[in-house]
This record gives structure tokens, sequence and C-alpha cells, in this order.
């Protein structure tokens, strides 16, 4: 997951590299899925999230749609 | 493997892991096999062992081809252009989603400096009292969510 100047900049890397786009987020919707993600990584307690909650922290972030789908097919 | 080796192994793996992801929170490196074992007092080859089953469980990342630790993720081992700031320490994220997770796990406040993706230019966002307050640019998946670990090191 990189970070780019513009959406010309992720275009231009796209074509470059002869790569479909992928999605965007803006920096917070990044910061509120890492923050999801990571926030209690260190922690002893921490524990692999289950598909379901991953799915809810997408969907709390606002990716939906096929691109964020976890499931197969 | 017997119950009670199962649960032998389950406990090496936790203290495995509190030990690899608390050491790269407080030091800023991520310690290897060898400073694991001498540090936990345990077997290298058990170390071994618990690191390649967290790595099968997608709790951290081995690089490839040898049995170190690329990354406790979000935290990388080695440096990279993903930057983090926090007091006096600089830290690495693989990525730039990993970089803004090393300010969440580490629950304080911290500066990124990362690259775009495409022109190499510096970009800062800045995480203050758990919010993100500065930011740059545009954040960019490439890779769709359910093919994320087919190849991590390149999603």
């Amino acid at each position: 997951m990189l970070l780019f100047r513009s959406e010309e900049h992720i275009d231009r890397w796209s074509r470059a590299r002869d790569l479909p786009r992928g999605a965007t987020l803006t920096p917070e919707q990044g910061w509120r899925l890492a923050h999801g993600w990571y926030k209690d990584k260190v922690k002893p307690e921490w524990r692999r999230h289950t598909l379901e909650e991953t799915e809810e922290l997408l969907a709390e972030v606002g990716l939906t749609g096929p691109f964020w789908n976890l499931r197969e097919g | 493997m017997t119950a009670a080796e199962s649960a032998s192994s389950e406990a090496l793996m936790r203290e495995v892991r509190l030990h690899i992801f608390q050491q790269a929170a407080e030091t800023a490196r991520v310690p290897q096999p060898p400073q694991i074992a001498a540090a936990l007092q345990r077997a290298e080859a058990d170390v071994v062992l618990a690191v390649k089953q967290l790595a099968a469980g997608k709790v951290l990342i081995l690089a490839p081809n040898d049995g170190n630790i690329w990354a406790a993720n979000p935290f990388c081992a080695v440096p990279s252009g993903f930057r983090v700031e926090a007091g006096d320490k600089t830290y690495w994220g693989i990525c730039i989603w990993d970089a803004l997770g090393i300010c969440a796990a580490l629950d304080r406040d911290a500066v990124i400096s990362a690259p775009c993706g495409d022109c190499g230019e510096a970009m800062r966002l800045e995480v203050r009292q758990g919010r993100l307050g500065h930011s740059e640019g545009i954040i960019h998946f490439a890779v769709p969510a359910h093919h994320w670990w087919d190849n991590i090191g390149y999603t």
C-alpha cells in the first residue's frame, strides 16, 4: 500500500507498470483502518481478527464493494 | 503431538510473540531468533520453530529464503521508506498502512515520513492524541483484499 501525491501520480504509476488501478483511501480512512487493525497488536491479549470482524472494520471505514471482499469468489 | 506438547508449543508461541512485539515497540528494533532465544533462555531451534508457526499464522512475516523476521507487522525489521518518528525512536513500516499501524500500536504521538510511490517526493503525516492531524496524499491499494496474502511483500 503506497502513498501518492495525487490521483495523477497513481495513474502514472499504474500505467508505467501496466497495472489496473486498485482502490484509494484518504489518509483519514487509512488511519482508521490501521488503528482498527493494529491498535492491540502489542498487547498480551491480542488475537487475529475473525473474518467477520475484519469485514466489519472495512465497512466502518467505508471500504465496501468487490475490491474489499475478503471471501472466495 | 500430544495435548501436553501442543499446549507447550502454544505457550512458547505466545511467549515469543509477546517478546517480539514488546521489544519492537519499546526499542524500535525487531529481535531475531538468536536474540529472542537468548532473552527468553530458550533453545534457538524451538524459537525458530515458534517464529515459523507465527509466520504461518500471519502474525509476522519472514524474509524470503531465510528464517529472519522481515516484519513483526506493523514493525519492519529493516529500514524502509516508511519512517515513523515517535519520541526519540525511529521505526519503519513496510507500507503506509503499517506506518500508520505503528502509530496505532504505540498509542503515542508520531510523525510519518513517506515517499510518493510515483515521484518519490516525501510527504508527512502526523498523529496527535490518537487522531490523524496533518496529512498529505492519497493511499492506493493495488491488490484486492482477498489476495493480500497471496504475496504479502508485493501487497
